[in-house]
């Protein structure tokens, strides 16, 4: 690995991959869940998850990048042997996927941020201004510049992923702070800390609370996405992963936690009464629509509705920027020069993405199908290690020389049973309570938006796929050496 | 607020942003004592 290919300091590895997993989902989907989930008890729930599902899972994730030195399908025909490639494949094609959508919400959040500071959403109306936007030419310009400047980004390869996470994530910090701090002190905030703190005992007994914590630990620390892996190529030889780990777990907690007091002080000092009506909009409803009305009623809205989209937007595009590092790296195991794999990356992405910044329903069907298949590819973490060895890999990779911090037997036991236990009951009962919420037919319909059918007739065709050409990517990312 | 919500922000609180801090403040201590090691 070249030394140009490496981040230069621990803290530049820290940074970028806290600015990976802090993402919208921390500031638009955590206070949501947490609001219609029982509050304090979803947050031991929460708590718990984040110990049996997050940190276990990125620890694998660095342990996979670090040994194997190559993107998903590389790291999984290395760690897991060469049949397996396509679990790689699986994972790669899934944070594509997101990537394809997800450039386009952080255009939003682009084009919300520049319409914060010239006021125009005071004039027309969230509302207006929303259907006015969404989902129109508009909205693929604003994926197209969300896109481009991921890309520069990634073209300047690690040094310059790393010097922008030293800006961004620093700055992104300081704002949600400034944020949570001007909340906490509006009149009347006390009422949304009570509603995101009082513990229901009874909904600790809900088996629903429970899933609803651990799929917001999957979604919003990145664990299972192929995203840490793909970071981890980069780390120096001795650099640590336990502690890191643990690090970027807790910290990606930290910032959801600063989100939700935000966010839901807000929503109580500003507008008690229509806080069922805001927790229940939606994640584009509560962040597009309903903060900027809030903000407008807040003394000095204005102001803190601009550092509000800012922080999404460093948010959303330090996490897109690791979504296209991944998909370049694995173009570039297969031989291709990074200016060659970013730029194909690039014109796929503004290709792909097109549909879902037209159209709204297109994109929240992607996030559905491609949503769920994270669960599948956290089981293919484990079952990557299972074939590797897990306890193999926890002493020759993870405690290896350089470790900060010793992992126990534990971690074994949680990646060999826990987690696939889990990944299998989570998806499970996210296909069957689509299902349920479906009429008898419709639900099985592959060209149904938010149907199981959707769900399985896509996730078949890449798996068919993918399977297909199992020894054709391992032969292909087993060519260029990484760093190259 | 309640007893029991302020119980529960501290405690959750206390885990989250104390276990940031905490095993931050680690690594600090760590890359600062590699530091002394190089030099």
């Amino acid at each position: 690995l070249s030394t140009n290919e490496q981040f230069q300091t621990r803290w530049g590895l820290v940074l970028a991959t806290l600015g990976m997993a802090v993402g919208t989902g921390n500031i638009w989907r955590f206070p949501r869940i947490v609001a219609t989930n029982g509050g304090g008890s979803f947050l031991i729930a929460w708590v718990v998850f984040l110990l049996i599902w997050s940190v276990p899972l990125m620890i694998a994730e660095f342990a996979f990048g670090k040994r194997a030195r190559k993107g998903t399908v590389g790291a999984f025909v290395r760690i897991a042997g060469e049949k397996k490639g396509w679990m790689g494949g699986w994972v790669a094609l899934c944070a594509t996927a997101i990537m394809f959508y997800y450039s386009v919400v952080a255009g939003w959040c682009i084009r919300y941020f520049v319409a914060a500071i010239l006021g125009e959403l005071r004039g027309a109306g969230p509302e207006e201004f929303w259907e006015s936007y969404a989902g129109t030419t508009q909205a693929f310009w604003t994926h197209a510049v969300a896109l481009t400047l991921a890309i520069v980004v990634v073209w300047f390869g690690v040094r310059g992923i790393e010097r922008v996470a030293k800006v961004l994530i620093p700055s992104l910090v300081i704002l949600v702070v400034i944020l949570a701090i001007r909340a906490v002190t509006l009149p009347g905030a006390a009422a949304g800390l009570e509603f995101l703190f009082k513990p229901d005992l009874h909904a600790l007994g809900d088996f629903r609370v429970w899933l609803a914590a651990l799929t917001q630990n999957a979604w919003d620390t990145g664990a299972g996405w192929g995203l840490i892996l793909t970071y981890a190529i980069y780390m120096k030889a001795r650099e640590d992963i336990p502690l890191n780990a643990v690090l970027i777990g807790f910290g990606n907690n930290s910032m959801s936690l600063l989100a939700g007091i935000m966010v839901l002080c807000t929503v109580f000092a500003i507008n008690p009464g229509a806080r069922d009506q805001i927790v229940g909009a939606g994640n584009e409803g509560l962040t597009f629509i309903w903060m900027p009305q809030l903000f407008a009623q807040m003394p000095g809205g204005r102001f803190f509705m601009i550092f509000f989209f800012l922080a999404l937007t460093f948010a959303a595009l330090t996490s897109l920027i690791s979504m296209v590092e991944l998909a370049a790296r694995n173009l570039m195991d297969a031989g291709l020069s990074r200016k060659r794999a970013v730029g194909i990356v690039a014109a796929a992405g503004l290709v792909f993405g097109t549909p879902s910044a037209l159209s709204v329903t297109f994109l929240n069907n992607q996030d559905w199908v491609w949503g769920v298949g994270l669960m599948l590819s956290g089981l293919f973490f484990a079952l990557g290690a299972r074939s590797f060895g897990v306890e193999r890999l926890r002493r020759e990779v993870v405690n290896a020389e350089g470790a900060d911090l010793q992992v126990g037997r534990w971690w074994s036991f949680l990646m060999a049973v826990v987690i696939p236990v889990e990944a299998l009951v989570l998806m499970i009962w996210w296909l069957w309570g689509a299902s349920v919420d479906k009429p008898a037919g419709e639900w099985l319909d592959p060209f149904s938006a938010g149907s199981v059918g959707t769900v399985l007739a896509q996730w078949a065709i890449a798996l068919v796929a993918l399977v297909a050409l199992n020894r054709w990517m391992g032969r292909k990312t087993s060519k260029g050496e990484a760093g190259s | 607020m309640s007893t029991s919500a302020t119980i529960m922000m501290v405690l959750i609180c206390g885990f989250v942003w104390g276990g940031f801090l905490g095993f931050l403040m680690r690594a600090i201590r760590r890359e600062g004592g590699k530091q002394q090691v190089e030099k």
